[in-house]
C-alpha cells in the first residue's frame, strides 16, 4: 500500500552540481508536511519538482497512486502560493480565484460565485472586487491561498509564503492556514526555512540539508531526537558537546574537558570507545550559584547575559567548551557577566547523536 | 539653488517651445510663403492642405507605410524579444547586437545602402521598399521598449497560471498578454513613430509614388516654402498632445466613475 503522494529516489542535477541526491519520502493524504532547510538545500528544487516545473534528473513522483512525473505543470492540479503570490495584477481579487475554474470549463455566473464563496472561506468576504494592488500583504496572501484552493487540489505546495509579512501577522497568518488546510483536509507541504513556522504548524518535518534528507519526523521529536548533529543545530537551541561512549552498558559518556556524563537513553545502539555527540538544550540545564547537592555539577563562567524579559539566555564557558543556558527572568538575577557559577542537568536530558 | 533650478527649468522649455510659438501662428498666415510675424490671418492653407492631392497623397502614404512598418516590426520583434529575454542559446550575444545594429548605423549610410541594393531589387520607389527599410530601423527601437518591459516580467505568475489548469498557449493569452500590452502598444507606438517621423531613408528610396509626409515637406520646403509646412506641423503637434493627453483624460474619467463592483448575481 503506497501513501499519497510518493517521491521516489528524486536526484535532481545540474551539470556537475547535484542539487538533489535520491530523496524518497511518502506523504499520506491530509497530512501537513513542512520541508526545512537552510538555502539551497533542496527543499524548494524538491517542491518545483512536484509542482512540474522543474524535470527531475531520476525518480518518480506519484499522487494517489498515478505517476505525474511526465505530466506538464497545468496537467498535475496542484494548486501552489507563491512567495510573492503571483496575483494577476490585471484580474481583481475574484476573477484571480476565478482563473482555475475559468481554466476548467467553470461558466462565469457559477464559476464567479464559487470564488466569492472561497474568499469569504479564507475571511476576505466583500473585497473580490479590489485589485492586488489594493490589498494589504496578508489579504494579498489569502487571495492567492483561496485561488490555490478553489478548484479542489490534490495537493497544496506553499514555498515561504509568511516570509514577506511581518511578524504578527505571520503568526496570525500561521494559525489561519492551519485553520483552512484543517477545513478541507488537502494534503499539504510547506516549504520555509523558519523553524518556529515549521514547529508550529506541521504534522511532520522534512529537514532538508545539501540535497538530501536529514530527519523526517514529527516535530516534537526532531526537536528531542534529531537524528544528526546538523538537525540539532538547526532545530531550536542547542548544546552540542563531542565525547566517547566510556560504557555503553552503564550509559556513560566522556568528554576531555568537562568529564564523565550519564544519558538515559539513545535510539542507536552505541559500543564502548565510539565517537559521538551529546545535546543538551539550553533550557534543560539547570543554573545555580552553587553546587547543587546529587547532580554532577560543572563550573561555568558567564560571558553573555541577553534578557528577553520573561527568560533570558546565559552564555558562558565550561573549560573550553561554550555553553547555552536559557532561564526564567525571575532566576537571572542570581548572577552577573564575569561571574563563575554552577551549571547541572539530568542524565534524561542528554541525548545522544551518532551522526 | 531652487530657484535657480526653476528658472533653468523654466528657459529650456521656453527654448524647446519657441519653434511652436512661431510654427503655430504661421499655420495661419496670409503669407504666401513661411514669414514671421505673420502679414495677417486667414485659414486658407488648412484648406490647401485638406484639397490638394499633392498633400494629401504622402500624408496617405506615410499612414500607410507607417501601419505597415509597425505590423511588420512587431510580428518580427515579438518572438525575437522573448527569444532573446527568455532562453540561452549559442550565437545569443550576437543575435544582441544583431537587433541593435540599424540603431549604431547612420541613418545616411543605411539610406545610401538600401538606395543601391534596393535598386537592383527594384525596390526603390515603392512602398515595399519604404516599408523594408522602415522595419529595420523600427526593430531595434521596438526590442529595446518591448525587452525592458519583458525583463520586469514576473515568470512567477505564469508559474501560478500553470498550476491553475493554463496550458502555455492559454497562460500567454491570458496572462503574459495582458499583463504586457502596455509595453506592447508603446513600443508599436514608437514603431509607427519612427516611421512616420523618418525623413533621411525617405528621401533616397520613397521616389515619387512611395513619398512620405516627411519627404514632400523637405521637397516644398526646399523649391516653394509653401506655408501648408507649418499647418502639417501644427496639426502633427496637436495629434502628438492629444496623444499623451488621452490616457491622462480616460484615467481620470475612470477613477471619477464610481467603483464597479460585481459580486456575481445572487451570490449571497
Amino acid at each position: 500500500m503506497t501513501s499519497y503522494l510518493e517521491l521516489s529516489k528524486i536526484t535532481k542535477t545540474y551539470g556537475n552540481f547535484t542539487a538533489l541526491d535520491n530523496v524518497s519520502l511518502s506523504v499520506e493524504k491530509g497530512e501537513f508536511v513542512t520541508f526545512l532547510g537552510p538555502s539551497g538545500s533542496g527543499k524548494t528544487t524538491t517542491l518545483m519538482i512536484i509542482a512540474g516545473f522543474e524535470k527531475a534528473s531520476g525518480g518518480a513522483v506519484q499522487v494517489g497512486g498515478r505517476s505525474i512525473t511526465e505530466l506538464a505543470p497545468h496537467e498535475r492540479n496542484i494548486g501552489i502560493v507563491f512567495q510573492n503570490y503571483a496575483l494577476f495584477p490585471h484580474k481583481t481579487a475574484v476573477e484571480n480565484v476565478y482563473f482555475p475554474l475559468q481554466m476548467r470549463g467553470v461558466g462565469r455566473d457559477q464559476g464567479l460565485r464559487q470564488a466569492e464563496d472561497m474568499l469569504s472561506l479564507v475571511g476576505l468576504k466583500g473585497f473580490g472586487h479590489r485589485h492586488p494592488k489594493e490589498l494589504s500583504g496578508g489579504q494579498q496572501q489569502r487571495v492567492a491561498l483561496a485561488r490555490a484552493l478553489v478548484f479542489e487540489p490534490s495537493l497544496l505546495l506553499l514555498d515561504e509564503p509568511l516570509g514577506a509579512l511581518d511578524k504578527n501577522l505571520r503568526e496570525q497568518m500561521q494559525i489561519e492556514i492551519k485553520r483552512i488546510q484543517r477545513s478541507l483536509g488537502v494534503t499539504t507541504i510547506f516549504v520555509t526555512h523558519d523553524q518556529s513556522e515549521a514547529m508550529s504548524m506541521s504534522d511532520r518535518i522534512v529537514v532538508f540539508e545539501k540535497g538530501r534528507i536529514e530527519q523526517c519526523a514529527a516535530p516534537l521529536d526532531i526537536y528531542h531526537r534529531p537524528q544528526t548533529s546538523f538537525v540539532a543545530a538547526f532545530i531550536g537551541e542547542s548544546n552540542l558537546i563531542p565525547a566517547t561512549i566510556g560504557s555503553a552498558a552503564g550509559k556513560t559518556a566522556e568528554n576531555p574537558t568537562l568529564g564523565a556524563f550519564d544519558y538515559a537513553a539513545s535510539d542507536n545502539v552505541l559500543s564502548d570507545g565510539q565517537a559521538v555527540t551529546l545535546l543538551i538544550r539550553p533550557e534543560h540545564i539547570k543554573l545555580s550559584r552553587n553546587p547543587i547537592e546529587g547532580r554532577q555539577n560543572i563550573r561555568m563562567t558567564v560571558e553573555t547575559i541577553v534578557n528577553y524579559g520573561d527568560n533570558a539566555l546565559v552564555i558562558g564557558r565550561a573549560g573550553d567548551i561554550p555553553m547555552r543556558v536559557r532561564v526564567l527572568g525571575a532566576d537571572v538575577v542570581i548572577i552577573r557577566e564575569g561571574q563563575e557559577c554552577c551549571i547541572s542537568w539530568t542524565p534524561e536530558s542528554v541525548f545522544v547523536i551518532t551522526k | 539653488m531652487n530657484t535657480f533650478m526653476r528658472w533653468a527649468g523654466i528657459l529650456v522649455v521656453i527654448f524647446i517651445a519657441a519653434p511652436l510659438v512661431i510654427v503655430v501662428p504661421m499655420s495661419f498666415s496670409s503669407a504666401n510663403s513661411l514669414q514671421f510675424p505673420p502679414p495677417g490671418y486667414w485659414f486658407g492653407y488648412y484648406r490647401a492642405y485638406f484639397t490638394n492631392p499633392d498633400w494629401l497623397i504622402p500624408t496617405w502614404n506615410s499612414v500607410i507605410i507607417a501601419t505597415a512598418t509597425t505590423i511588420l516590426t512587431m510580428v518580427l520583434v515579438v518572438p525575437a524579444t522573448f527569444a532573446l529575454v527568455r532562453h540561452k542559446f549559442r550565437g545569443k550575444s550576437a543575435a544582441d547586437v544583431m537587433m541593435l545594429m540599424p540603431l549604431a548605423v547612420p541613418h545616411i549610410v543605411m539610406a545610401v545602402g538600401y538606395y543601391s541594393y534596393f535598386g537592383d531589387l527594384g525596390l526603390v520607389h515603392s512602398h515595399l521598399g519604404v516599408i523594408l527599410a522602415h522595419t529595420c530601423l523600427s526593430v531595434p527601437i521596438a526590442f529595446l521598449v518591448l525587452s525592458a518591459n519583458l525583463k520586469g516580467f514576473d515568470r512567477n505568475l505564469e508559474r501560478a497560471a500553470q498550476s491553475l489548469g493554463a496550458s502555455p498557449t492559454r497562460t500567454f493569452i491570458h496572462i503574459t498578454l495582458p499583463i504586457l500590452r502596455p509595453g506592447l502598444i508603446i513600443s508599436a507606438l514608437f514603431a509607427f513613430v519612427q516611421s512616420f517621423d523618418e525623413t533621411v531613408v525617405a528621401i533616397f528610396i520613397s521616389g515619387r509614388d512611395a513619398a512620405t509626409l516627411p519627404r514632400k515637406m523637405f521637397d516644398s520646403i526646399r523649391q516653394e516654402a509653401d506655408p501648408v509646412i507649418a499647418v502639417i506641423s501644427t496639426l502633427l503637434f496637436l495629434l502628438v498632445m492629444v496623444g499623451i493627453a488621452a490616457p491622462y483624460f480616460a484615467s481620470a474619467l475612470r477613477s471619477r466613475a464610481p467603483k464597479p463592483s460585481r459580486p456575481p448575481a445572487g451570490a449571497h
